[in-house]
């Protein structure tokens, strides 16, 4: 089974799949609402925060401004200062000076439009008087009480503004300044103070600019003492085309950059106060709660696949099992099935079912076992009933083709045989006629005598064979008798008609055999074996004939006829039973024939051990008789 | 039996045979008759009325068996002798004296014997 499957399995995926699709995508889209609408409410109160930042610093700028007209607008309105006492006035002038570091240059000039009195920080002790008749800041403060006049360049550099006040004479009658008091203010101030709120190293910037677009104060001083000091045009351009006094939005500056601006104007001075930041500065807030939100999602994305993980595992776990034992089932292993989880549900039923089921696949699977064993087993036996039943078959075959051949051999054997012995017979009966007619004849012929002699005997020799082959050829009935086989064997040899160059050697068993024989035929294949043997031991020098009764090792009994002869060659021993084979000289071949054809008759068969030189013994075997019942 | 010679009639096909049978037993004394088949045989023996009748088993036209049959209906005291060439079976031999054949010989004859059996059932018959 592959890793993978036993870890996960199709279900858990499907689980898992549908478990997030279902818990993550509500999250994910409220996220996203989340996320959008913490965006804009922090983007909004960003840029709430910078406008109030323009807001308030007009307002300061204002004061600034305002601060210096009041005390030259106090100071004017002292009673000691409208006298127009010269020392009296240069006191407080310097008193000024010392107070207000800003203030750069202080003058008093007389109704006539003459300076009497100037002090600087800049100046010698005797500077040189000017006459101011004609000029914007004079000729105001004298209609008008008071005058702010536009930004300037303080010997070139300096942002500064001149701030003019009438001196009353509070004891005349009619409100007509007795002089002008002038004063140049240095604005080097809001710089500082500026850059104390947007320090220069930091990314945001604020600055004061004059409606024409010229700086007069930045939170980076510097900025300021560029000569021609200006506001770029491209933000410029934006703040001067706002309808109201105050606002802010993103800029995107044609290089690409984009800026959070806000700017406010400053009361009765025609200034705008203008503060920026780099978006991302601004936003920063807003990114990192994006940031924070989204880490948040994929901490809960995170939980919520291990969660799901964990939940699909645990659902398809007792599936997985299942399933693993079915596998298990289905290679016909029944034994060490995994252990099956009976949850009280529907995968509970399922692993009952599934037990069911095993269980009465197990038996199904046993007893086809069982059967294809018995099956084996039946074939099996009846393999070797065939295989018996064809050996008994082709038993019955050979005996039957030796049935035939012999019957066929009958059939000539009794033709000849008839046609033969008829011939034989006239000859015998003529020489007998011959014999009788010449009667005492013959005693005077001697020869004639021994030539009747040959021809009768030469008769009785051609009858005999005869007789052997029709003998050899006759299907008689066996006669079967229970014999003793040592005493039946004792009788034979008895029996026996042994020259005299013969010895007889016996031995017989004392376990003494019963057999079941046609003493007839059986005694015939026992004589035609001793007669072989006899005539294979010819005189002078004879030979023993060696009888010997025995049991085999198969329990068959055993008569052996052995012999002290020549022995024979063991490329005659295969034929040597064969009908009309012969070695000898004169024979028909069949004694061994007739041997063979007895052992054969009587279920037993006869075995040939020879040794060239030495001898031969022929054996036997005839099955035991059964105890008679 | 002064004078009167015993009729012997013998059936066989084959002349020499019979010639050379009737020859030996007319020099034992015997009045030989011969036939070559069963139908001569019987028609003989009806012409002559043997006291002994030796015939073969097998004849052209009938089996021995047949004529013996035939031969001991019409008389019971004519000796019956089967020829056979071969061997006979006992069920054989069983049937043959159930026809009522007296003996059975096996060519070649032992000539001497056959005289004196035929002789010995001869003087059975007399008595």
């Amino acid at each position: 089974m592959p890793v993978t499957s036993r870890r996960g399995g199709k279900l858990a995926y499907k689980i898992l799949f549908w478990f997030l699709l279902i818990s993550l995508a509500p999250m994910g889209l409220v996220g996203y609402h989340l996320i959008n609408i913490s965006q804009a409410s922090l983007r909004k109160e960003t840029l709430a925060m910078q406008e109030s930042l323009a807001v308030g610093f007009a307002d300061t700028v204002y004061k600034y401004v305002t601060t210096f007209k009041n005390v030259l607008t106090e100071t004017s309105g002292l009673e000691d200062f409208a006298g127009m006492n010269p020392i009296k006035q240069q006191q407080y002038l310097n008193r000024i000076m010392q107070v207000h570091l800003a203030v750069l240059e202080l003058s008093v000039v007389n109704a006539q439009g003459v300076e009497v009195l100037r002090t600087g920080r800049f100046l010698s002790a005797s500077p040189e008087m000017r006459k101011f008749t004609t000029d914007e800041f004079f000729n105001e403060t004298m209609t008008r009480g008071q005058y702010v006049g536009k930004l300037e360049r303080f010997q070139g550099l300096y942002p500064a503004l001149t701030i003019a006040v009438g001196i009353m004479d509070p004891k005349a009658a009619s409100p007509k300044p007795v002089g002008v008091l002038e004063g140049k203010i240095s604005l080097n101030g809001l710089s500082s103070m500026l850059s104390m709120e947007f320090p220069p190293a930091g990314k945001s910037a604020a600055a004061v600019v004059a409606p024409d677009g010229f700086l007069i104060a930045h939170s980076n001083p510097k900025e300021v003492y560029k000569p021609d000091a200006r506001l770029s045009d491209d933000v410029l351009k934006i703040i001067t085309t706002q309808m109201n006094d105050k606002g802010g939005g993103e800029i995107q500056l044609p290089d690409g950059s984009k800026l959070l601006g806000a700017y406010s104007d400053v009361k009765d001075l025609g200034w705008v106060v203008y503060v920026q930041q780099p978006l991302e500065t601004a936003y920063q807030t807003a990114a990192e709660m994006r940031t924070q939100i989204l880490r948040v999602l994929v901490w809960v994305v995170i939980f919520v696949f291990l969660l799901s993980w964990a939940v699909a595992g645990f659902i398809s776990q007792p599936i997985r099992v299942l399933r693993e034992a079915a596998d298990r089932l289905g290679k016909g292993q029944f034994e060490d099935l995994p252990e099956i989880m009976m949850t009280n549900d529907e995968i509970g039923e399922l692993a009952q079912t599934f037990l069911t089921m095993s269980d009465s696949l197990r038996e199904k699977t046993g007893e086809l076992i069982h059967a294809k064993g018995e099956l084996e087993k039946y074939g099996k036996d009846l393999q070797r009933r065939v295989e018996a039943r064809t050996r008994e078959l082709k038993a019955a075959q050979d005996e039957l083709i030796k049935k035939e051949r012999l019957a066929a051999m009958g059939q000539m054997a009794s033709v000849v045989g008839h046609e033969i012995r008829n011939p034989l017979a006239v000859i015998n009966n003529s020489i007998y006629f011959i014999k009788t007619k010449l009667g005492p004849v013959l005693e005077g012929e001697q020869k004639i005598a021994k030539h009747i002699k040959i021809i009768e005997s030469e008769i009785q020799g051609a009858n005999d064979i005869i007789n052997q082959i029709l003998d050899y050829a006759r299907d008689r009935q066996l006669k079967l008798e229970r014999v003793s086989l040592n005493a039946w064997v004792d009788d034979l040899l008895g029996a026996y008609p042994f020259p005299a160059h013969i010895r007889v050697e016996k031995s017989l068993t004392p376990v003494n055999p019963t057999v079941e024989i046609d003493v007839a035929e059986m005694k015939q294949a026992v004589r035609n074996l001793i007669g072989n043997g006899i005539e294979v031991m010819p005189p002078p020098q004879g030979g023993a004939v060696r009888i010997r009764t025995g049991i085999a090792d198969d329990g068959s009994a055993v008569i052996e006829v052995g012999d002290t002869g020549p022995g024979i060659p063991a490329d005659v021993r295969e034929k040597l039973f064969t009908a009309f084979f012969t070695t000898k000289a004169r024979g028909t071949g069949l004694g061994l024939a007739v041997v063979r054809k007895v052992m054969d008759r009587h279920r037993g068969r006869v075995e040939l051990d020879s040794a060239v030189g030495k001898g031969t013994i022929f054996r036997l075997f005839l099955p035991q008789a059964a105890a008679p019942k | 039996m002064a004078g009167k010679l015993p009729k012997l009639l013998i059936i066989d096909d084959d002349a020499h045979l019979r010639e050379s049978l009737a020859e030996v037993l007319e020099l034992d004394g015997f009045e030989c008759h011969q036939a070559g088949d069963a139908g001569k045989g019987i028609s003989e023996a009806g012409k002559v009325n043997p006291d002994v009748v030796i015939m073969d088993i097998q004849l052209p036209d009938s089996s021995g068996f047949q004529i013996c049959q035939e031969l001991r209906k019409r008389s019971k005291t004519t000796i019956l002798i089967m020829m056979t060439g071969r061997f006979l079976s006992a069920e054989e031999k069983k049937q043959g004296f159930e026809l009522g054949a007296d003996e059975y010989i096996t060519k070649p004859f032992d000539l001497a014997e056959l005289s004196v059996r035929i002789k010995q059932l001869l003087s059975r018959n007399k008595v």
